[in-house]
């Protein structure tokens, strides 16, 4: 019986800021009572959807947020990080997605940074690159140690990330999508690291979607859904739909409503753009009064895809035609002038302008209607956004209050009150419910059926396969730039499904 | 404690918080005329209101450059480009006096033109931009002028900023009515709004519809365009046409004016009352340097210390407020 | 050098520096003397030391504005000082003392208050400008201890003292840079600050070094300069700012930070030196000599930033 090295238990989290505070007042929660638990010497393999909470347990093991409920034990001894390097002090190591390197620095600082060997005051470079050298080789990677982070390829620079964590003494080292970015025979040779590594008494927890990676690798894996532990089953026991169908099996709520019907006139229509020079054409079309979902994981291209039509962004090729007219690269300002507005997935950074109040956000957009002779008219503007308040049911002490001090929620109503300001015949909403809460929620599900009702057209990016099942007329599935798949019939609104489209 | 006293408290802070320099300008004109012999008489005040006329002018200017997180330190020597311009075209050139105006007022465009447009579409930080473009400004009216004043302009030019108009001098009626319309301009229209947007957030306001890349070179030229105003106006006061005129030195004060004034470094907080307060705080503390007959090297030091004091203040009101 | 890698950046400086130089001594008399060319390093010398430090502050995307009024100031102080019959040294100490001590004034306030650099620099400069008419009234001084001035003016085995001084200078910062654990901190400052703060280095240890450092180098130019000029102008350091920067610039420190080596901008405070040189000996106006650095610079910041943004944009591809 291996013995347990960390344990996990009843662990909670609220939605929490860039400092990994849970926001004040929140209800929502991003783990919920979530058990695990890492033996020694296994690979542990973690799966969920997005959103399901598997980065937030990760950060939280490594120490780079606090949780907000439950204990973590390590060697039986209970446990709280303070920092990363504490985690990393306590021998587990992280190796992220987002690259924490130094581009402008060699392989072999990077790796050492922090720790550089030296003679006297000056640095022993010879022993630096030699051991970085050897560390490469012995991994069986051939990258030169002299050479600058910032010209290697993805793939590479990954190398380096995963050889600096593992030149740390971890017993524990948490792997978040190391293959993504990997050709063949370097996944093989991150497999023949890990297994490596398992004989020596490490253990290893993996994160990934790819199935067929976690059969070869894993042997255990564990369920996470919508912030909760659903389970834990042995690779020699893996069954694919099983596993599917703990990922996603949730009850689908009646909260969603649809009033309105699909029309027969096309508003947007996608012909042949490329977000990427190497991903293949897209083709989309999204109808007066409907709701068309897109779905797909994180990093599937679906914003990329949304800022590319609305002039954010570069693409490769194609046609974006909007009622029939070519729109392509054309300033924001002008797109909402006909009607096209896309709604941010970071409200944040790109939806608000936080340091401003709730009147001026949502007027922002629609200053030279509401204004054509330049002159504010700050009557109307009062009137405007009380009206808007009203309308979307915005939680707020005053039209004046500034948005930073909002609930997310409220946040998310400022930004859609701020669109419908400007009467849109097309909308892009990115992740328009993330991070909401239940009433709000089915609050904009209510709108968007308004909306359709009067023969808008919308196209919803959703990563919560409920909310794009239970709003959609059609989904789009994407998969590394392009589309995989196009559900017309309701009989196919199946989460399993979708979920397949995607992985 | 009641509600009316909760709610005193609170509009205080408000006002205070919005208009610092006010308050602060209040209470250095009510130490000085304390303590300071000679400051508290109708004469003295007229003489800070006049010398506060023409800094005003550009440090409206730079507050709008201030608010786009960017800065012009080209300023000062735009100043000097332009007064030379104007000397130049008034007496040696002999154009007449609207041409002369309206082409330094062009050139004071065309600056404002190349800065903006080096920050916005070539992307080279502001402060860059504006250090290389100002010596090179220097270098040019030096130059133009082969390195001397133009002096005894003509009485007809003069009498643009030297005439009394129901008591008031016509170079402060000027100063008065640019301030006016910046008002308008920055608080009672969309331009204004479009510019806090910006400041703060540049990327939400953009994608918000605000034509941000217009609007980041707009501001520069708005800015050249008052320096070259104030250069005009400063010009025919000392009647005296100069490349040296203003300089490093004068960018700073006006600097510091925008920033007592409570206009923020990081972009989208400026007011126009508060840069005109700012100012007429340098110029009373400027006064009682005068009166008290400290050193002016003093004083030169000094400010360094106050505009610091400005900032911190800034910078913890900011967080706490 | 074991591992001295040469990149293309730099043979092409080089490459420029070289070729600059053999069209100027056919073209311009007078270029080609062994005088002509021990004046230029020496006057190049003020210029190289402020560089370095300069390269450093800007690596970690940080500016330094207050070298006109440091300069004047500690110059000022240290004349001021040697004038009043203290010993030479100790008077040079004082004047260093003075600089570092803004420059680390500056790093507070970067650090600790989070003012942007170049305000925070422009503001210490302009007081340090004031301090410098202050102190005397505006009034220059002069007539120096002779050892002193021979340190700024004599020779010894035919190089001009300060040359063996701005080499020094160069030669520390060089080693501190590519030899030392602090060199590798501040180039991975200006790469990834993150990063640098996650593998436990102190960044705020970094900026009070970086601005302290510069303060120093600053005070050490000042001095040279009026031991050279045998004067101390309370306005002195004018030209010195924008130099300094050009120097670095055209030495192919980048604006965007993490990149520059300490010996490119040497050369690139020759290349000022020889071309300030140059237009004296043709008789062109210094206001040109203005000009044209400025134009330089922003032309070279804007291709540098035009390049990188090049690359990141490709980068961001899916």
């Amino acid at each position: 019986m291996q013995k347990t090295i960390l344990q996990m238990d009843n662990i909670t989290k609220y939605i929490f800021d860039e400092h990994g505070q849970a926001l004040r007042g929140t209800t929502v929660k991003i783990l919920e009572d979530v058990h695990f638990d890492v033996k020694e010497a296994e690979v542990h393999v973690l799966v969920g959807e997005n959103g399901a909470g598997k980065s937030t347990l990760m950060k939280i093991i490594g120490g780079i947020i606090p949780a907000d409920g439950g204990q973590m034990f390590l060697d039986g001894q209970e446990v709280t990080f303070s920092g990363p390097r504490e985690s990393l002090a306590n021998g587990i190591g992280f190796i992220h997605q987002e690259l924490n390197l130094c581009l402008n620095l060699d392989v072999a600082q990077n790796i050492f940074l922090g720790r550089e060997s030296q003679k006297g005051i000056f640095l022993n470079k010879t022993e630096m690159y030699e051991k970085a050298k050897e560390m490469l080789l012995r991994l069986g990677f051939d990258i030169n140690p002299h050479t600058l982070v910032r010209e290697l390829s993805t793939a590479q620079q990954q190398i380096v990330e995963i050889v600096k964590v593992l030149s740390y003494e971890c017993r524990v080292i948490i792997m978040d999508e190391p293959t993504a970015s990997l050709t063949k025979s370097e996944i093989d040779k991150l497999f023949a690291i890990i297994h490596d590594l398992r004989k020596n008494g490490i253990s290893i927890i993996y994160i990934s979607h790819r199935f067929d990676e976690l059969t070869e690798i894993g042997d255990r894996i564990t369920v996470l859904r919508d912030g909760r532990y659903i389970g834990s089953v042995d690779i020699a026991e893996f069954d694919y739909d099983k596993i599917i169908s703990m990922m996603v099996g949730r009850k689908l709520t009646a909260m969603f409503k649809s009033t309105h019907l699909v029309q027969d006139k096309v508003i947007l229509e996608v012909k042949g753009l490329a977000i990427a020079r190497n991903t293949p054409p897209i083709d989309l079309t999204v109808r007066s009064g409907e709701v068309v979902g897109l779905s797909g994981l994180v990093g599937a291209g679906r914003t990329e895809l949304a800022k590319s039509i609305f002039g954010s962004r570069p693409y490769y090729g194609g046609q974006i035609l909007y009622k029939g007219e070519e729109i392509g690269h054309l300033h924001p300002h002008r797109l909402i002038e006909k009607g096209v507005i896309y709604l941010s997935e970071d409200r944040k950074l790109e939806g608000l302008v936080l340091e401003m109040s709730l009147k001026d956000n949502v007027t922002l957009a629609s200053l030279k209607r509401m204004y054509p002779k330049t002159k504010i008219n700050f009557a109307r503007e009062a009137e405007v956004a009380s009206e808007s308040v009203a309308k979307l049911n915005i939680v707020a002490n005053s039209i004046e209050q500034l948005c930073n001090t909002l609930s997310g929620g409220n946040q998310q109503k400022v930004v859609l009150a701020k669109w419908l300001l400007t009467t849109p015949q097309l909308l892009i909403l990115d992740e328009p419910t993330r991070g909401i809460d239940v009433n709000a929620k089915s609050e904009i599900y209510r709108i968007i059926d308004e909306l359709a009702k009067q023969g808008v057209a919308i196209l919803m990016i959703s990563s919560e396969l409920p909310e794009i099942i239970g709003m959609s007329d059609r989904i789009y599935v994407m998969k590394r730039g392009a589309i995989a798949a196009e559900l017309t019939a309701k009989e196919d609104f199946v989460q399993e499904k979708i979920l397949s489209y995607t992985l | 404690m009641g509600n009316t006293q909760v709610l005193f408290s609170q509009r205080i802070r408000k006002f205070v918080k919005n208009n610092g320099s006010v308050v602060i300008f209040l209470i250095l004109a009510l130490l000085a005329s304390l303590f300071v012999k000679n400051f508290f008489a109708l004469n003295n005040f007229l003489t800070i209101i006049k010398q506060a006329a023409i800094p005003v002018i550009a440090c409206l200017g730079i507050t709008l450059v201030l608010m786009t997180g960017g800065i012009d330190l080209s300023l000062g020597y735009t100043l000097g480009l332009c007064s030379i311009t104007v000397g130049l075209f008034v007496k040696t050139v002999g154009l007449p006096i609207w041409l002369s105006i309206v082409l330094t007022l062009l050139v004071g465009l065309l600056v404002g033109l190349i800065n903006g447009t080096l920050v916005q579409v070539v992307k080279v930080p502001a402060f860059i931009v504006t250090l290389g473009s100002g010596y090179i400004i220097f270098g040019i009216a030096q130059i133009v002028s082969s390195g001397s004043d133009v002096n005894r302009l003509p009485a007809s030019f003069r009498a643009i900023g030297v005439t009394n108009i129901l008591g008031l001098n016509t170079t402060v009626l000027i100063s008065l009515v640019i301030c006016l319309i910046m008002y308008y301009l920055l608080h009672h229209s969309t331009f204004g709004r479009a510019l806090a947007a910006f400041g703060f957030n540049a990327k939400a306001a953009r994608m918000s519809g605000i034509r941000s890349e217009a609007l980041n070179i707009l501001v520069y030229m708005i800015c050249s365009f008052l320096v070259a105003i104030a250069a005009i106006l400063l010009t025919i006061r000392v009647n005296c046409a100069q490349p040296t005129m203003g300089g490093g030195v004068y960018t700073f004060e006006v600097i510091t004016g925008a920033i007592i004034g409570g206009a923020s470094l990081f972009g989208g907080i400026g007011t126009v009352i508060g840069s005109v307060f700012g100012v007429l705080i340098i110029k009373v503390l400027e006064n009682c340097i005068n009166l008290l007959n400290v050193s002016y090297y003093t004083y030169q030091a000094f400010q360094g210390i106050v505009i610091l004091l400005a900032i911190i203040f800034e910078n913890v009101k900011n967080r706490k407020l | 050098m074991k591992g001295l890698k040469i990149s293309k950046k730099s043979l092409l400086i080089i490459a420029s520096v070289v070729a600059l130089f053999f069209i100027l001594g056919s073209l311009v008399p007078g270029f080609l003397s062994m005088r002509n060319l021990m004046n230029i390093i020496r006057q190049s010398s003020i210029i190289a030391i402020t560089a370095c430090a300069m390269t450093l502050v800007i690596i970690i995307k940080g500016i330094d504005l207050s070298v006109t009024g440091v300069l004047s100031f500690c110059a000022m102080v240290n004349g001021l000082l040697l004038l009043k019959g203290w010993p030479i040294l100790l008077a040079m100490l004082v004047g260093l003392a003075v600089g570092t001590a803004m420059g680390l004034f500056n790093g507070l306030m970067v650090e600790k208050l989070g003012i942007p650099a170049f305000i925070t620099t422009l503001v210490v400069g302009n007081v340090g400008g004031g301090l410098a008419l202050l102190l005397n009234a505006g009034k220059s001084i002069g007539a120096f201890p002779a050892a002193y001035v021979f340190m700024g003016n004599g020779t010894i085995l035919g190089m001009p003292v300060s040359n063996y001084i701005m080499f020094f200078f160069v030669i520390v910062t060089s080693l501190l840079m590519s030899k030392t654990r602090l060199g590798t901190y501040i180039y991975a400052m200006g790469g990834n600050e993150t990063v640098v703060k996650q593998q436990g280095i102190s960044t705020a240890a970094i900026n009070y070094f970086v601005y302290g450092f510069s303060g120093f180098c600053i005070a050490m130019a000042g001095i040279l300069l009026s031991g050279q000029l045998d004067t101390v102008h309370p306005t002195q350091g004018e030209p010195y700012q924008l130099d300094a920067i050009a120097a670095c610039v055209i030495g192919g420190v980048s604006m965007l930070g993490g990149e520059g080596k300490v010996y490119l901008a040497l050369v690139g405070a020759l290349i000022i030196g020889v071309q300030r040189n140059v237009l004296n000996l043709l008789g062109i106006h210094p206001f040109y000599q203005n000009i044209f650095v400025g134009i330089i610079i922003i032309v070279i910041v804007a291709i540098n930033i035009h390049q990188k943004r090049r690359t990141i944009e490709i980068s961001k591809i899916f």
